[in-house]
């Protein structure tokens, strides 16, 4: 998979670069013969990370572009690169936002890097279109702990959102969502607290008042004032976040049941269900730890996650949350939840009894 | 020597600009940058959230997008598309950001009556026609959350609820009213509240329900159906005694005989019609009392007591006359020449007529005038026609020569003694013999 390589041995004016640190390269990734690593642990991480998918796409980009007599012919090549460039951008920034869903950011990094560099030959050093890119290097290295590094990407990245006027809500709204948690992380919260007030703002303004896209910036927000001593306030945005996602799960748990041959995946993607469910499990935890527990907030929270596990298919943990929502809300009086939940009970039983009979 | 020792102290000649102590000292709450970038919206909006103010955030700005919609949706030929958003008015928007944000953190808190304050503020304070629907909207809210004070025994639901009633009145829903209102009566009853002007809720709440009983019954009326608006013109009646104002009632009574009256039961009709007038008279309301006359002579009328009719109009104008009201003195002498007029006592009708012709030229009106002009010429006719008729019947040549004379002039003269006419007009007619 990988061959030597002496770095004297390079043709004059080539210089042969680590794909992870760009020092000089000792080794060459034998598949695509255009990518070198220093050393195999480099090669290693790459490969786990994005070079898997990437190794015969970059064959086309890297290696020396033929020799055309024709214009024509030399354009046709121009335009097939930049479509191969744009499709690796692609592909690279969605390895890396699912390796961060999942939690492995070391992962992620190698990826996150590729499509930063991928967006910079095809975009240039300071388009707008290389800030999903750095905000994917910032979280990464936030979630390494390299909080200086982080801090730098976020820099650039909000450097070049000034430089833009008429930004995009959704660009905006991850920016800042990220410089919260930068902040939050480096114990500046006056600052998180601003900027994951502008994430909340703008991820409202792009995609309504009632998405759960608005979760993670209340839950961050609710996490510094609880930092700061203000319990009340706090309480009061994880019972809004609760709620959202109570609505919104009930909502696609409906769009189920109406329409059959909805997947999953297209009800909930891959980073929403980590999202909430790391977001659910951490409020509904805090509350069972917490001396005056309250029993409808915490029914609420079973309940959504015995909704999340059904819609992921996965009806044993749907089983074990219902049950838990069912007996909460029994001592809850005022809540409606019983119906709702007894039926999501009897179809996460049903879908197990299907699994078993297979 | 003190001041020696003071001044080898070492002061540095220019501020030092590097210590970090003097720059991280900045308020509690400082704002970014981007403050002066953005629009005073965002502005508003994320200071709102960044002091975790959430349900202020969402309710302002749902607010605000619902007006945005309203406003797509109604065109830009509407007057809506020229008005100007509260989001582009800082007074109103900050004003907002204030109150909701004093509410949210006073609901935190637990204090209801704080809340309702904050949002009664916010309902006041937006009192401009364009801005109702706000006005609307908090106090809607404020109902909601005067319904969970539960210390002062209700009274806070019951204003809730009084100025909710107020609301729909205005915009027309009379039945959603009805229900605010009987609900303010309801929590108000037995309760010795004041309001600033030192009147009862109680008083107040049956005040407002006299008022939307009367206009729920106006719309039975319009339809025709008697029953249900006397049955609802009775409630109203009765809510008027309660709220102790001696005009409402009056009004209200009035009301009812009135809908009796078209119902045809003239004798309920006339009962309240007296309470109507001696509540009046009470209140030494001339108007009112020549009213009531009038009324109860329509209804006297109808039931064909003619002696009664006529008595009662003339009080009416006797009434009217003693308080100087012309307009209503008019009134009186065509009621009183009408009802003349159709018993064929033409006589007394053209008189009532021509004093109603006067009073109307010395009020200069010009509508009234014409129609007593007409009246009275008609009333004339009528007593003219009799004589005429006579004339035409008996023939012989004095008649005839009467009636010649009158085609000629004009005027009515059949009553006149024959042989004054027989002198005047002798030789013209012995002209025409010869």
């Amino acid at each position: 998979m990988s061959a030597k390589l002496n770095p004297l041995a390079n043709p004059k004016g080539q210089k042969k670069l680590c794909e992870i640190c760009q020092k000089p390269a000792h080794i060459q990734c034998t598949r695509c013969r255009v990518t070198f690593y220093c050393n195999t642990e480099h090669q290693q991480a790459d490969w786990v990370s994005i070079h898997e998918k990437v190794c015969q796409l970059l064959i086309l980009i890297r290696k020396p572009a033929p020799f055309h007599a024709v214009q024509a012919d030399r354009d046709k090549q121009r335009n097939e690169i930049r479509r191969r460039q744009e499709e690796l951008i692609e592909i690279s920034q969605a390895a890396a936002r699912r390796r961060l869903s999942e939690g492995s950011h070391q992962e992620a990094l190698p990826a996150a890097q590729f499509s930063l560099r991928c967006a910079m030959d095809v975009y240039g050093s300071s388009a707008i279109r290389l800030v999903p890119s750095y905000l994917l290097m910032a979280e990464a290295s936030m979630g390494l702990g390299k909080l200086v590094q982080a801090k730098e990407y976020l820099s650039l990245a909000e450097w070049t959102v000034v430089q833009t006027p008429n930004c995009s809500n959704n660009t905006l709204h991850q920016l800042h969502r990220n410089m919260g948690r930068l902040y939050a992380a480096t114990g500046d919260l006056e600052e998180a607290l601003w900027h994951l007030a502008e994430d909340v703002f703008y991820a409202t303004e792009g995609f309504g008042l009632d998405s759960v896209v608005t979760c993670q910036g209340y839950f961050l927000m609710a996490n510094v004032f609880l930092r700061q001593n203000k319990a009340d306030i706090a309480n009061s945005i994880y019972s809004e976040v609760a709620r959202k996602w109570h609505i919104h799960l009930t909502r696609l748990l409906v769009q189920k049941h109406t329409q059959e041959h909805v997947q999953a995946e297209q009800l909930l993607d891959e980073g929403q269900r980590a999202e909430a469910e790391q977001t659910l499990r951490t409020l509904l935890e805090a509350q069972e730890q917490s001396s005056k527990p309250q029993l409808e907030q915490s029914a609420i929270l079973a309940h959504c996650l015995a909704m999340l596990w059904y819609l992921s298919d996965c009806s044993e943990k749907a089983l074990e949350f219902g049950r838990k929502a069912m007996e909460l809300s029994q001592q809850v009086s005022e809540l409606n939840l019983s119906d709702p939940i007894k039926a999501l009970l009897e179809r996460a039983e049903e879908s197990l009894m299907v699994v078993k009979t297979n | 020597m003190s001041t020696a020792v003071l001044s080898r102290q070492k002061m540095p000649f220019l501020p030092d600009i590097k210590s970090s102590e003097e720059r991280s000292s900045t308020p509690e709450g400082k704002s970014p940058k981007s403050r002066y970038r953005n629009p005073l919206r965002h502005n508003v909006y994320v200071t709102m959230l960044r002091q975790g103010f959430h349900r202020s955030f969402a309710d302002l700005y749902s607010l605000m997008k619902f007006w945005n919609e309203t406003r797509q949706a109604a065109g830009p030929d509407s007057a809506l598309w020229k008005a100007r958003s509260v989001e582009e008015q800082p007074y109103k928007l900050e004003t907002l950001q204030l109150f909701l944000t004093r509410a949210e953190a006073a609901s935190r808190a637990g204090d209801h009556g704080s809340v309702y304050e904050s949002q009664l503020a916010l309902a006041r304070f937006f009192s401009h026609p364009e801005d109702k629907w706000l006005s609307h909207h908090f106090y809607q809210m404020s109902l909601v959350s005067a319904r969970k004070i539960k210390i002062d025994g209700g009274k806070k639901e019951a204003e809730a609820n009084a100025h909710i009633g107020q609301v729909y009145l205005e915009q027309g829903q009379v039945e959603l009213a009805k229900e605010h209102y009987e609900a303010f009566r309801h929590l108000a009853a037995g309760r010795t509240w004041h309001d600033g002007e030192g009147r009862t809720h109680y008083s107040r709440s049956c005040e407002g329900l006299c008022r939307v009983y009367t206009l729920l019954a106006d719309r039975a009326l319009q339809s025709q159906e008697y029953k249900t608006a006397i049955q609802i013109l009775t409630k109203a009646y009765e809510m008027a005694k309660e709220a102790g104002d001696r005009q409402i009632e009056g009004n209200a009574a009035y009301r009812v005989g009135l809908a009796y009256q078209k119902a045809g039961d003239q004798l309920t009709a006339k009962r309240f019609l007296n309470i109507y007038m001696e509540i009046s008279k009470i209140l030494s309301d001339a108007n009112n009392v020549g009213k009531a006359y009038k009324a109860i002579a329509k209804s006297l009328e109808s039931e064909d007591k003619l002696t009664e009719t006529i008595q009662s109009l003339e009080k009416f104008a006797e009434v009217s006359q003693n308080s100087d009201q012309q307009q209503n003195l008019i009134e009186a002498y065509m009621s009183l020449g009408m009802s003349f007029n159709s018993r064929g006592q033409y006589d007394q009708s053209c008189q009532y007529f021509e004093q109603a012709y006067e009073t109307a030229c010395a009020l200069e009106s010009v509508p009234l005038l014409h129609k007593a002009q007409v009246c009275l010429a008609s009333a004339r006719a009528h007593r003219m026609l009799r004589a005429y008729i006579i004339h035409v019947e008996a023939g012989g040549r004095q008649s005839v020569q009467r009636l010649i004379s009158w085609k000629e002039s004009r005027q009515d003269t059949f009553n006149e003694p024959a042989h004054e006419l027989s002198m005047l007009q002798k030789g013209q007619l012995d002209s025409y013999t010869q």
